[in-house]
């Protein structure tokens, strides 16, 4: 464990990938996604308008790669305060993504950093996930901000 | 094919919006996309009684969710030939299933950077009781006219 100023975690985990898995892109799944979020944009729901589009034909919108559940994700395990909760998301979008595509999902603790404020201190981890394709390109990167920090006054 | 808006034609001020009431259906619609198992299991996002162990009123939605709504928005602004580089949101609220939440964004940058037509925007999200639970920015790309 690293100790730095006044909380520890676990400076190992730091920039190391780890594969979590591979997630399908299949037609249920992009119904499922289109559903959820009420989505009705021609690129991503119209075969034949798609095809006049951008990228030649359907595309999948790159927030269904936020559904893929994160489990044996690393985690820098960080020890300060009483409250932790998930403070942002952030998602960069690189590639298309299609019907068909089989996305190789990977993990890693980008970075853990301290901020003081006038509330105090607050501990902050990034968890970044990389999203690739089947032929080996980056799709999508997203980060999830954890705050770690005393409630009640501490 | 939706309308295309072009980088000419936006000016920082420009503002837009959608209404959002996320339903217990539709975050377990969400939440089974990735999980198939997410739907059957009792979590703060599809239990109120789970939800209130952790101190919140009833149920809350995915921050990520929140996000991708946010991210669909500015997308059907956009139109086909826009792009989304990046949207970058944080979390000061909780959103709790059925409010009624209106996602805005508000232009505040154009630029050529590097020569690619960019616009800035900040995203929020209101819910009903006047509160901006998520809140951040998105940079997206939009075509030339000619």
């Amino acid at each position: 464990m690293t100790t730095e100023a006044t909380f520890e975690y676990d400076a190992s985990v730091i920039g190391v990938e780890v594969p979590i898995g591979t997630f399908d892109i299949t037609p249920e799944r992009v119904a499922g996604y289109l559903q959820a979020t009420g989505e009705t944009n021609p690129l991503y729901t119209d075969e034949a308008a798609a095809k006049e589009g951008p990228y030649g034909g359907l595309v999948v919108p790159p927030g269904i790669l936020q559904t893929v559940s994160m489990a044996g994700a690393p985690n820098a395990k960080v020890k300060f305060g009483n409250f932790s909760m998930h403070s942002g998301q952030r998602m960069e979008v690189v590639g298309p993504i299609r019907v068909g595509d089989a996305i190789s999902v990977a993990a890693d603790v980008k970075e853990v950093y301290a901020k003081t404020g006038r509330s105090g201190t607050m501990v902050f981890e990034v968890r970044r996930n990389t999203f690739r394709n089947q032929h080996g390109e980056t799709v999508a990167v997203s980060e999830m901000s954890m705050v770690h920090r005393q409630a009640g006054g501490g | 094919m939706a309308e295309q808006r072009y980088f000419e034609d936006v000016e920082p001020g420009d503002e837009f919006n959608e209404h959002w009431t996320p339903t217990r259906e539709s975050v377990i619609g969400y939440l089974t996309v990735g999980n198939a198992e997410a739907g059957n299991t009792a979590s703060r996002f599809t239990s109120d009684e789970e939800a209130k162990k952790i101190g919140m009123a009833k149920a809350i939605v995915p921050g990520a969710f929140s996000m991708v709504m946010a991210s669909r928005v500015v997308a059907d602004w956009m139109g086909p030939e826009g792009k989304l580089h990046s949207i970058d949101v944080d979390f000061r609220r909780p959103v709790l299933h059925d409010d009624t939440l209106n996602i805005l964004a508000l232009v505040t940058d154009t630029l050529e950077d590097d020569g690619v037509p960019t616009v800035k925007l900040d995203v929020y999200l209101e819910n009903e009781r006047g509160e901006r639970p998520v809140q951040g920015t998105a940079l997206v790309e939009l075509p030339k006219r000619g």
